[in-house]
């Protein structure tokens, strides 16, 4: 797919050095359309949406608010910490408002693995369907996320 | 050829042109354009002399002028912002973010965006000429808990620090594999005010963060450190009001400050310190605040844990913070409080206080925010 001066525009504001030290993009060389087509294609194919993902994030991070920046036992089987470091970051895609540095670790018992977001992750990802590029130290690939955070369809 | 085709390829002549010409002006502005040397006039008594076309807070840096700043000057933090008096020109795109409606008003700016191409006159607030650069060497290193580190910067140069118990400093993180340049981060000072050779932090893990990444990874014993500092209004207030501290995980480090200097300046108000933690694993520096019960007169010290394990046999207060100050502090308004640690811990704590009759202007705090 051909990408547009406005996403050109928007890959040039991921760079690092721009919002962010490390930037967005990480070692990805491609276009920004084909990484968020190929993202798409994998949310996709696990027969979920974008929406869907940004909103189950939204209701693991907003149960951990509950711990007061201590982790805290969710059902049915996870442990959730909500913590803050100061700071504050813009949406790369010129959104309006901008976005605490809000961390919202999220450890499944079951399965021994953990993931990391923040609220610009939950923005970017339900939003515009960005996960970051290859090689970003803050990419969330969408089947760990998936998994991790077992989600299904929201009719499930 | 048709009139719509003439159209198109006169609409893309002049994006053409345009373009060009924006790339020529910036190349210009970096390479060619020389502003010469500008004046910086800062609170209209001092005057200080830079290199134009450069961004305001690293000017304002090299000589020796530190404004704080938890990103390094990339604009991505926020906290840079200074009060300009003489006209500086139009808000950049990256400042806007940042700047309210009514910052607008009183020409506030973003002073690692703000390039200055002539003189200037800011206002900064006056303790910000006591913060000075520091070299110093990490003279210790140990565990607090598994994702809390206490490190010891001892300083060499120069050799003193002056600051206020609950004060913070910036810690300047080397180049190093997360990052391609030196960055800054704030954290808050655990030792007293008494201790001026060296200062104390407690530092949290913060998953990919690139300065506690670096803290627990690659900091070693002998290892140089530039820090600047002190920042920062978290302090005790002046008054006898009963006191009621509240914290959670580093934001232990101002607390004990506070309670350590209370002690070797003879403040005996009565004081009550909530630690909220997850487990026992969680807890930290219990003997010490155990010690200080019985060295400060009238303090006492309150552990919570919200879901102590059965292997913990955890016989205090359980419960979240908020809870176990419910159950403690009376109502009426002659206490003031002291809050550290996360935003939703301290927003759930104002409301508890407020509630029980505290008015908001006696509550502080140091939201890590």
């Amino acid at each position: 797919m051909k990408q547009t001066v406005q996403l050109s525009r928007i890959q040039e504001k991921m760079k690092p050095g721009i919002i962010t030290r490390d930037g967005f993009l990480g070692t990805d060389r491609r276009n920004l359309i084909d990484m968020l087509v190929e993202d798409d294609e994998t949310v996709k194919r696990m027969d979920l949406t974008h929406a869907t993902v940004a909103q189950r994030m939204i209701d693991l991070r907003d149960a951990g608010l509950r711990g007061l920046g201590n982790f805290i036992n969710v059902e049915p089987h996870f442990e959730v910490r909500v913590d803050s470091v100061r700071g504050k970051l813009p949406c790369p895609f010129g959104d309006p408002g901008i976005f605490q540095k809000t961390n919202t670790t999220v450890r499944n018992l079951k399965s021994g693995k953990e993931v990391t977001y923040t609220d610009l992750h939950i923005h970017m990802i339900g939003s515009h369907g960005f996960y970051e590029g290859r090689g970003s130290p803050f990419r969330l690939e969408p089947e760990t996320l998936v998994s991790v955070l077992e989600i299904k369809k929201a009719t499930e | 050829m048709t009139v719509a085709i003439q159209l198109l390829i006169g609409i893309g002549a002049i994006c053409g042109v345009s373009t060009v010409l924006a790339i020529i002006t910036v190349i210009a502005d970096a390479t060619i354009a020389n502003y010469g040397d500008v004046k910086i006039r800062i609170n209209d008594d001092k005057e200080v002399v830079v290199s134009g076309g450069r961004p305001l807070l690293g000017s304002l840096m090299e000589q020796k002028i530190f404004i704080p700043s938890a990103c390094g000057g990339r604009g991505s933090c926020g906290l840079c912002k200074v009060k300009v008096t003489s006209d500086a020109g139009d808000y950049l795109p990256t400042e806007l973010p940042w700047i309210s409606e009514e910052e607008k008003k009183q020409n506030i700016r973003l002073s690692c965006q703000l390039k200055i191409k002539k003189d200037i006159a800011i206002q900064i607030p006056e303790e910000l000429f006591n913060v000075k650069e520091y070299i110093t060497e990490v003279a210790s290193l140990r565990d607090l808990t598994y994702d809390i580190k206490e490190a010891t910067l001892k300083l060499i140069e120069p050799g003193e620090i002056k600051l206020r118990a609950g004060q913070y400093i910036q810690f300047q993180v080397p180049e190093y594999e997360l990052s391609k340049e030196s960055i800054y981060r704030a954290y808050s000072v655990a030792s007293q005010p008494s201790v001026t050779d060296r200062v104390e932090l407690e530092i949290r893990l913060v998953p990919n963060g690139i300065c506690t990444t670096y803290v627990f990874n690659h900091l070693k014993e002998g290892e140089r450190i530039t820090i600047n500092g002190p920042y920062g209004e978290f302090f005790l207030r002046e008054s006898e009001r009963e006191i009621v501290f509240i914290a959670g995980g580093s934001g232990m480090a101002p607390i004990k400050a506070i309670l350590y200097d209370m002690r070797e300046k003879g403040i005996k108000r009565k004081a009550t310190y909530f630690f909220g933690a997850r487990a026992v694993k969680d807890l930290f520096l219990v003997e010490e605040m155990r010690e200080l019960e019985s060295s400060l007169e009238g303090f006492t010290f309150i552990p919570a844990l919200s879901e102590p394990s059965e292997s913990d046999r955890w016989e205090g207060e359980t419960g979240l913070i908020t809870e176990v100050l419910d159950r403690h502090i009376g109502t009426g308004d002659d206490t003031e409080a002291y809050l550290c640690g996360s935003p939703g811990m301290i927003d759930a704590s104002v409301k508890v206080l407020t509630e029980k009759g505290i008015p908001e202007e006696l509550i502080y705090y140091d939201k890590f925010a």
